[in-house]
């Protein structure tokens, strides 16, 4: 992280001669960069907004829900929200949280385990037609998930399989994803070969070198795509719409649905939506603050570098 | 009813088969290495091989079978809830559910124009608006990773809450947006839009939310691919006599064009594929639906699984042929910088959908420090 | 990750690549082993066996019967109180709530086909013959004929309207749970104001027109302030087709003879007011005020609404709401026959015990009708049942139950979602837009509606 910031501040300081040696006037430039910082300001309040109000939303009691102007700092603060809205349906979130858990971490670790074997495989072996099968792979990516949708269905159903939390995670195992075995493919292929040259020699197969040596040096890169990976199956909506039943085996996203009574006669609780929706994007913010770096390199990496 | 006893059951199931089918895609892995070299493949390919089984395994499964299957389906009238056997096979119907898209359904074209509109409205101004502020940022502000963290912020947000966030926010009666405006209505003597109720309000709404939520992203990609711009290219510039907007035209925008074209492949296909956002918005019916919401609705809700597989082919196509235009069109706009370097790919010289990916490919770097190194 | 966690997984897929055969390929057949139910289905066992296996461990002896239903947060909190009841008094079946209210009907479609059905679940009348017609649903006919011990079961002691909608094809597929008359609800005070008697039994289409008409104000700048009426869609036109003794649907269920010149009366008189600012809220005004605030607001004099509507006793909770009274709704040229909102209890075909599971939905439907107004059985329509379930009925009551003689709901035929957007979109909307007289529309709309019928 250290070298980074240096990095940056060093590009900074060049820069900033560079610009310095082709004479701005410096009034000029102290407006201009009022203006930008204006801009940026106003661009974080626009995010930021948003924001604001589904935490102020959380906290305000259903018969102030559609009250005219809306409170911007609800009056009584209901904290309360949370805990009924926690507690407001047959189930508890505690079982919708463990699900959605259970869901993302099965389909994670078997999305990144494959996805890094296969982009191995692409970046570091030669062998008849990887061109072509790594661009079919690449064109999977334009397929519309809804064609194999139907299909899909009925061969978990055959397999007796729905209503079950496997169709959500098994097919993980097989390199779900094209996009994540892209990246990491182009992170191997940045690696000099020397270094698995000298394992070679060393005796070791390929197992091994993928093991113990390519992967750890792509640590950053399989950072990135945990994070993204999590983010994905976190919020994976159509899966558990189509496939699970059950109240209980709900993920959280499911429950959310609950809270609209579309059918019933109940307007949306939008007040616990809020509610829940913020603790739904708790753990994602909590994880983007702590991997920022690793998930913006592995979103820019894509389409950047080189 | 919420016993853990069930609970762990639940999980244990599923739990097993996917321990199984680890050991499954692994055995598969073992046994294409040593069939192959038995048959006498050389070891580097019959390794490649079997490292990319698992890909090619999830493909004949999840991707190519159900695809020809769904083909199949749409050209019968299979309705979801009649078993369906491979020795009962739903019967043939001809063209009619393409037929009837086209010429009848009187929700296929608003729901088509519903989904291309939100594209091709959205998708350029999102586009602008983002690389204003990635230049904004590149302009060496104070805390650029505070901007960047505080902008990327959106995309985090699950799409289920933020879509219901912005429902919420559009309410029409007391929702924060229409409360905003209020003196804007009031001065100009208008009524207050009703947003996502109004048909008419409906798009614009949607590009709206969308921008927000994209924004951020698109923005630090930008922004990285800004600053993967050698300075030495605007000093040159600058001595050629170049101003901001010649630097701008002739250096940033050219240089840019690889990453421009990843957002805009991207964000493209995004855009055609929404789903979960617009589940959770309820929006009149006439206003029309996102094609992929569409279809779910007409699979599993209307009970035509056989319309909503045609649905979907019509939908793909659509894709394809977009995406084409854009990878046909690419050679006129993009410049890329290795194709005077070295090592292209093999096989660069071909162009064409699969041309247009490899420059893809390459404009995200075949070569590059990515990795370990930082 | 951390580096531990990616050990554990190498020692994990090594364990399972030496216990798995090298030819295992593929995904894993194997059925599901821990949903006992699954497995016992499986089995041929004697149909109506009382001692069902003990497989479902948590509930002794209990067969768990699974209900899903629309119930959002707070309707399946009461709904569990009765459920509660009727569990406990159970002996051989214990009902499990699973409420799904969001897109209720593609959820439970989902899990029928993917041969996940509930035991139990709610339908709108209108889907009734769909399900039947599909083979999704059990045919309670015979099995209901054995439990006329059980109150629900008896079937002379139902509206024979309301009963009709779980008919299909001469058998029974359901048990309606709720079957709510179209009111008529009016402003107490508006009547007042403009010297008119509230309606009664002697109101026929005609008073209540000028009725109408006379309760539209406007003020000295022509601006309206109150309403006449509104058919904000709702009732459907069909009471009114019925009312002039006219049909959607032949009994038969092979025409729709919308055109027929009863018909066509109906659908005239319902046409010349819907919009019109002569006696009904335009649609723009719907619209942008909502038709439920602005009756609760008292800015409509009168309009229809389901007898289980709270407008009757909003002023009662709160003054700031209307007063509103109920009444019937006005005499056609031929009946005073009004729409009957009904739902239904059906059983899923594939349920592992169908006698149990249609012991569960009697007492489950016995139950909802004690918390339900208007209960679909004539036994039950009294002041005191009524005002027991909803005490704010009270007054409501007794021309509830007269209303309830004269109820119906629609015929169905299987492909009634596609019959329903053909009538909207052919005709209705056209009819309510004045793009054609009601006449003509009929008459072009009514081969299209045919198409889909039964064959």
């Amino acid at each position: 992280m250290a070298t980074t910031a240096r990095t940056q501040a060093q590009r900074i300081s060049e820069q900033e001669k560079v610009q310095s040696k082709y004479g701005d006037i410096k009034r000029e430039k102290k407006v201009s960069n009022s203006v930008t910082y204006f801009l940026l300001a106003l661009g974080a309040a626009i995010v930021l907004v948003p924001f604001g109000w589904m935490i102020s939303t959380s906290l305000t009691a259903r018969d102030q829900l559609f009250v005219y102007p809306p409170q911007i700092i609800p009056n009584p603060v209901a904290w309360q929200n949370y805990l009924e809205a926690w507690n407001a349906l047959p189930v508890s979130f505690t079982r919708f949280t463990a699900n959605t858990l259970f869901i993302t971490v099965l389909a994670m670790s078997a999305e990144i385990l494959t996805c890094s074997l296969v982009a191995y495989g692409f970046a570091r072996f030669r062998f008849p037609g990887r061109n072509i099968i790594f661009l079919i792979m690449l064109s999977t990516m334009m397929l519309p998930g809804v064609v194999t949708l139907v299909p899909q269905f009925i061969m978990w159903r055959e397999l007796k399989l729905v209503d079950t939390y496997d169709p959500l995670v098994l097919g993980a195992w097989f390199a779900w994803g094209p996009s994540y075995i892209f990246l990491l493919r182009q992170f191997f292929m940045s690696i000099p070969r020397e270094i698995e040259e000298a394992a070679i020699i060393d005796g070791a197969n390929a197992f091994q070198i993928y093991w113990r040596i390519m992967l750890p040096l792509v640590k950053p890169a399989l950072l990135a795509i945990a994070v993204l990976s999590f983010i994905g199956n976190w919020n994976n909506f159509l899966g558990p719409l189509i496939y699970l039943n059950t109240g209980e085996k709900y993920p959280m996203i499911m429950a959310l649905k609950f809270f609209e009574q579309s059918l019933s006669k109940e307007a949306p609780l939008f007040h616990y939506m809020m509610a829940m929706s913020a603790m739904m994007a708790l753990p994602l913010l909590v994880l983007y603050f702590l991997m920022q770096r690793n998930l913006i390199e592995g979103i820019t990496v894509g389409a950047v570098k080189g | 009813m919420t016993d853990t006893g069930s609970w762990l059951g639940d999980y244990a199931l599923t739990l097993s088969h996917w321990l199984l089918v680890a050991g499954a895609v692994a055995g598969a892995v073992l046994l294409t290495y040593f069939l192959l070299t038995k048959l006498g493949v050389k070891r580097e390919s019959a390794t490649g091989i079997a490292l990319i089984m698992p890909w090619v395994l999830g493909f004949l499964i999840f991707s190519l079978f159900p695809f020809l299957a769904s083909f199949y389906l749409s050209f019968t009238d299979y309705n979801i809830l009649r078993p369906i056997s491979l020795e009962k096979l739903p019967p043939l119907v001809g063209f009619r559910n393409y037929v009837y898209a086209f010429t009848e359904d009187p929700n296929f074209w608003p729901s088509i124009r519903l989904t291309l509109l939100n594209g091709a409205i959205g998708i350029p101004l999102g586009m602008a608006g983002s690389l204003f502020t990635a230049m904004l940022l590149a302009r060496n502000v104070k805390g650029v990773g505070i901007w960047r963290t505080i902008y990327y912020l959106p995309a985090v947000l699950p799409a289920a809450a933020m879509a219901l966030l912005w429902r919420w926010m559009f309410n029409p009666s007391n929702g924060l947006i229409n409360t905003i405006l209020s003196p804007v209505l009031w001065l100009f003597g208008w009524d207050k839009p009703g947003w996502f109720t109004d048909t008419n309000l409906v798009l614009p709404s949607y590009v709206i939310m969308g921008m927000w939520g994209i924004f951020g992203t698109t923005t630090v990609i930008l922004l990285a691919g800004l600053k993967n711009i050698p300075s030495d290219l605007y000093e040159a510039a600058t001595i050629d006599g170049a101003g901001k907007v010649g630097q701008f035209r002739n250096v940033t925008i050219p240089m840019l064009t690889p990453t421009l074209f990843y957002v805009l492949v991207t964000s493209m296909i995004a855009s055609l594929q929404l789903f979960t956002v617009a589940l959770f918005i309820q929006t009149p019916r006439s206003a029309g639906q996102f094609l992929n919401v569409y279809i779910w609705q007409q699979a599993f809700g209307a009970q035509k699984m056989g319309y909503a597989s045609a649905l979907a082919w019509i939908l793909m196509v659509m894709t394809l042929i977009l995406t084409l235009l854009v990878f046909r069109s690419s050679s006129l706009w993009i410049y890329y910088e290795s194709e005077v370097r070295q090592e292209k790919p093999p096989g660069a010289r071909k162009r064409g959908l699969f041309g247009g990916l490899r420059a893809t490919q390459q404009a995200s770097g075949a070569e590059g420090t990515v990795g370990g190194g930082h | 990750m951390k580096p531990r966690t990616f050990s554990t997984f190498s020692l994990m897929i090594a364990v399972i690549m030496l216990l798995t055969a090298c030819g295992d390929s593929g995904t894993p057949a194997t059925a599901p082993t821990n949903t006992a139910p699954a497995a016992a289905a499986t089995q041929p066992g004697p149909a109506g066996a009382t001692d069902v296996p003990a497989t479902s461990a948590p509930s002794g002896n209990k067969t768990k019967v699974i209900l899903t239903t629309w119930a959002g947060a707070d309707e399946a909190k009461e709904l569990q109180v009765v459920i509660d009841k009727v569990n406990a008094s159970a002996t051989d079946f214990e009902i499990v709530h699973q409420p799904n209210p969001a897109d209720y009907y593609t959820k439970i479609q989902t899990m029928i086909a993917g041969n996940t059905a509930p035991d139990l679940m709610w339908l709108s009348q209108e889907y009734v013959a769909n399900y039947a017609d599909n083979g999704a649903v059990l045919d309670l006919t015979d099995m209901l004929g054995k439990m006329s011990d059980m109150p629900a079961a008896k079937l002379d002691d139902y509206y024979p309207g309301t009963l009709e909608v779980a008919r299909y094809n001469g058998k029974l597929w359901g048990l309606p749970w709720i079957a709510a008359p179209v009111m008529l609800y009016y402003n107490v005070d508006a009547f007042q104001k403009a010297g008119i008697n509230p309606p009664d039994e002697s109101w026929t289409w005609d008073t209540f027109k000028d009725a109408a008409k006379k309760l539209t104000v406007k003020d000295a700048s022509g601006n309206v302030t109150q309403y006449g009426t509104s058919f904000n869609g709702w009732p459907p036109v069909h009471m009114f087709i019925w009312q002039a003794g006219g049909e959607v649907l032949s009994a038969d269920l092979k025409s729709s003879p919308i055109d027929s010149s009863e018909a066509v009366q109906g659908e005239q008189f319902y046409k010349d007011i819907v919009f019109s600012p002569d006696y009904a809220v335009p649609e723009a005004v719907i619209k942008e005020q909502g038709f439920g605030e602005m009756a609760k607001a008292g800015k409509v004099a009168m309009f229809f609404g389901g007898a289980a509507d709270d407008l009757d006793y909003a002023h009662a909770k709160d003054p700031k709401n209307a007063d509103l009274k109920i009444a019937l709704v006005p005499k056609g040229p031929k009946s005073r026959t009004t729409f009957a909102y009904t739902a239904v209890t059906v059983a899923s075909a594939r349920t592992k015990n169908p006698e149990i599971t249609t012991k569960a939905l009697a007492a489950l439907t016995d139950g909802i009708h004690h918390w339900k107004v208007l209960a679909p059985r004539k036994s039950l329509a009294t002041v005191d049942v009524i005002s027991a379930s909803v005490p704010g009925k009270k007054d409501s009551a007794p021309i509830i139950i007269k209303a309830a003689e004269d109820m119906r709901g629609f015929r169905n035929v299987p492909r009634q979602a596609e019959w329903d957007t053909i009538f909207w979109e052919s005709f209705q909307d056209l009819l309510y837009h004045d793009k054609g007289t009601a006449a003509d529309l009929a008459k072009t709309a009514r081969p299209k509606l045919e198409e889909v019928l039964p064959k």
